[in-house]
This record gives C-alpha cells, sequence and structure tokens, in this order.
C-alpha cells in the first residue's frame, strides 16, 4: 500500500499549490497594499509552475 | 480488491457528474471570461463623457433634487432604486413603469454625484439588449429566471463533486509518475489524460472555490426571499391593512440617507430600495450599508425606514447566510485585488476550459476505443462461427 514516501511524492505539490491559492484568496480578500502583491503571486505561482512543466523544449520531465 | 472497487466508484461518480455539467460549465467559463472585465468593458462601451474635474471639496448633490429631475424626465413612472457610487461620482437612478413591473423594463439615469447633472440615461434590457447583458445572463439564469438560476446552481454542484472525485482518482493515477508528467509519443488519449491531470491538479483549489462561491451566489434569489420572510412580517404587522402609499407621498430620501448616516457611522451607503410589493418591504426604504475594511465593505447591513415618516425602524444583524452569500461574491467575480487578480482569474478560466474540454475528449476517445474493441470481439466470433461451421 502507500508509504508515507509514496504519498508525499504525489500529494506534495498539488498540496503545496493548492495552500498557496487558498492564501492568496484570502489575502486578496481580507488585505490591501502588500498583501494584494502576496496574493498576485501566490495564485500566481500554480499558473507558472504550469507553464514551466507545458513549455515546448523547456526541462519539462519526460517518462519512458 | 476494496481499493480498486473504490476507486472504479469513484471514477463512475467523477465520469457523471463531469458529463452532466461539462456542456454548462464550458458555456459558463465562456461567459465568465468577457464578465471578468465587466467594469472595464462597461467603461470602453459606455460612451459616456469622463467626469468634469471638481475640487475635491465639491460638496455631493441633494439626492432630492436628482430624483425631481428623473419624476420630471419620467412623470408617470416609479423609482425602484438609486445606487450611490462610493468608487466613482456617479448616483444611478432606477425607473420602471411601476414599482412592481418586470425587472426587464427597468432603465436607469446616471447623474454625476457632485452636481447632480444627468450624465446619461440607459434604455432597458426589453429594449437594447446589451453584450455584456446577454454574457450576464447566459452565466446567471440562461433566460429562465428562478429555476435557470437554482438549475445552474446544480449544475455547478455537479461540478464541486466532478473535481472532488477528480482528486481521489488524481493519487491512483499518479501513483507511478512524477508531478508535471506528460506521456508524449504514445497515444494521443495518454497525453491529453495527463494533461487533464495536470491542469487539473494544479488548479483544484481555484476551481473549487470558484465553482463552490458561484453555487452560492446562485441561491442569492431564495436567501433573499428567506431572510425577507423571516424579517419583515413582524415590522409589517403595525401596517396591517394598509396599502402601500404612493411615491409622491413618501418622505424625502435626502433626510432619510442622513438619518442613516447618523446612525452608522462606520459604514456606506450604496444603494436605497424603494417600497415595493413584490420584491421588498411595501411600507419600508430599505438602505443597504457596507462597512469601510477590506472584508466589512463586502458585508452589507440593511436599514429599513419607514415610507411616508422616513423614521428609522430597524437596522437587522445580517444572518450568516447572507454573510456568506456576500463573502461569495468577491471570490467568485475575482474583482477585489486589482487587474493583476482578474488577469489570473481570466488565465485560470482558460485553463478550465481546456480541463474540461480534455475530459470530453477522454471520454469519447475511451468510447471509441472500447467501440473498437467491442468490433474486434465480434468478428473474431464471427470468424470463429464461421470456421466452426465450415469445419463441420
Amino acid at each position: 500500500m502507500s508509504q508515507p514516501a509514496g504519498l508525499r511524492k504525489v500529494w506534495g505539490a498539488p498540496l503545496l499549490l493548492a495552500a498557496l491559492t487558498v492564501f492568496g484568496l484570502l489575502s486578496a480578500l481580507l488585505g490591501t497594499g502588500v498583501w494584494h502583491w502576496l496574493a498576485w503571486i501566490a495564485i500566481g505561482i500554480p499558473v507558472m509552475v504550469l507553464a514551466w512543466y507545458l513549455w515546448p523544449h523547456g526541462s519539462r520531465k519526460r517518462s519512458t | 480488491m476494496a481499493a480498486g472497487k473504490r476507486i472504479r466508484l469513484w471514477f463512475l461518480v467523477h465520469k457523471w457528474t463531469s458529463l452532466i455539467c461539462t456542456v454548462f460549465m464550458l458555456l459558463l467559463c465562456l461567459t465568465g471570461l468577457p464578465l471578468i472585465f465587466t467594469h472595464e468593458i462597461d467603461d470602453l462601451l459606455s460612451g459616456d463623457p469622463p467626469y468634469v474635474e471638481l475640487p475635491a471639496n465639491t460638496p455631493r448633490a441633494n439626492l432630492d433634487r436628482i430624483i425631481e429631475a428623473s419624476r420630471a424626465r419620467y412623470s408617470s413612472e416609479a423609482i425602484r432604486f438609486i445606487f450611490i457610487d462610493d468608487e466613482e461620482p456617479q448616483v444611478v437612478v432606477t425607473m420602471s413603469p411601476s414599482t412592481d413591473s418586470d425587472p426587464k423594463h427597468n432603465h436607469s439615469l446616471k447623474f454625476d454625484a457632485r452636481g447632480g447633472k444627468l450624465i446619461s440615461e440607459k434604455p432597458p434590457e426589453a429594449q437594447s439588449m446589451t453584450f455584456m447583458g446577454l454574457m450576464l445572463r447566459l452565466h446567471i439564469d440562461l433566460f429562465a429566471g428562478l429555476a435557470g438560476e437554482l438549475f445552474l446552481g446544480f449544475m455547478g454542484l455537479l461540478l464541486v463533486i466532478a473535481i472532488v472525485s477528480g482528486m481521489v482518482l488524481y493519487g491512483p493515477f499518479m501513483k507511478k509518475l512524477d508531478f508535471g508528467t506528460v506521456r508524449e509519443g504514445r497515444s494521443a488519449r495518454l497525453k491529453w489524460l495527463d494533461l487533464h491531470n495536470l491542469l487539473g491538479i494544479a488548479t483544484l483549489a481555484w476551481a473549487f472555490v470558484v465553482g463552490l462561491t458561484g453555487v452560492i451566489n446562485e441561491l442569492s434569489t431564495p436567501m433573499f426571499q428567506y431572510w425577507q420572510s423571516q424579517t419583515l412580517p413582524a415590522l409589517l404587522a403595525p401596517y396591517q391593512g394598509k396599502p402601500m402609499p404612493p411615491q409622491r407621498e413618501m418622505a424625502a430620501v435626502q433626510g432619510i440617507y442622513e438619518s442613516v448616516r447618523r446612525a452608522m457611522p462606520e459604514s456606506v451607503t450604496v444603494s436605497i430600495v424603494y417600497p415595493t410589493e413584490k420584491f421588498g418591504s411595501p411600507q419600508h426604504f430599505i438602505l443597504w450599508n457596507k462597512g469601510n475594511t477590506p472584508l466589512t465593505s463586502r458585508l452589507f447591513t440593511a436599514a429599513l425606514l419607514d415610507a411616508r415618516s422616513g423614521a428609522l425602524v430597524a437596522i437587522p444583524e445580517p444572518p450568516w447566510y447572507l454573510k456568506a452569500l456576500e463573502v461569495s461574491r468577491p471570490l467568485h467575480f475575482g474583482d477585489y485585488a486589482g487587474m493583476p487578480l482578474k488577469i489570473l482569474w481570466a488565465v485560470l478560466d482558460v485553463i478550465t476550459i481546456v480541463v474540461l474540454g480534455s475530459g470530453l475528449y477522454l471520454w469519447i476517445a475511451r468510447r471509441k476505443q472500447t467501440g473498437e474493441r467491442i468490433t474486434q470481439l465480434e468478428r473474431r466470433h464471427e470468424q470463429l462461427a464461421g470456421a466452426a461451421a465450415r469445419a463441420s
């Protein structure tokens, strides 16, 4: 069955991206000024991560 | 074996909830895309002249003068509500043939909040549907009123279930793969499966929040009706048997506005709803007020005032479900932290379209595969049957 290490391998990145998104959505809602900047960065990270993985000729990982 | 069965069950949940809602979700993503930029597009298309430069300390126009000017223009009509913008110096008066006409006959007059000068007019939706008006109706109710709102709300609920079940399936699918793996060169289906999983899991939290808050927004009509049914009967009891007063016998609005400002100095009044039989209280003006911190500026509190005397009757504490609805609005619209957030909202919306489209493609490709496999089996069966017939 799935060991903690396997769990972390599968869920580490998704959970981190979800946590960043939630942080961004809330900091945009509850704060102003610098909190809006943090929100843009936090919500932007999942988009940047996708761009990094999907960019053609990028350092995308290929399975064999 | 039990785990395998569980995965199969989650897969069925994911497949069916997605299949039912996907067409509507594609429509909502497409119409939602321009709606993110409603404010900018309206500014661009309105053709209204820019606000005249006036000294910052110019006093605000008396609301009664603005109302007089509106009545002078449409003497046989009724005023429905007045919007007092706290971002731009505008006051918008919405009128219609009578106090309880179908809202599609509402038309509005935009005044400069400082000089009280009429800036522009907007015709009723029934007369000329704007592009953004069309997007809004397709996004909210498919032109079907409450039934459409509840239907799209239910589709949104299916999307939320599809997102949760998709998340559950992500684990077993990715057990042997690194995050971000896209297997190219084997089959188109495999490549799109990986893309579907990657795009879906990376935008999961956003799609979940926007989906859930969309569902809550679709419940706003019943929520407000419930709130009215809880709030109004006690306040209307003293007026039993009395008809709604005609608008000309109602209290002057400027006085009402000022008494609410004195009673709630920590807030801003954003709208004044006139007494109405169907859509509010027949004996009260309802003024909606919002707070002045980032969070409380999203939360609206109603103040009810006697239609004839203008006396402040009640400022009921908003119940939890209205607070939830009001916090759901920005979280769904994405209009609460400047242009960068709106752009991110648009990008995430487009990614969601790709997730929906690829999901649909995977289902079709899988069906085709299954169909081909069945044809193959059939052919083999026929061949065997033919061989058996020849042998006999």
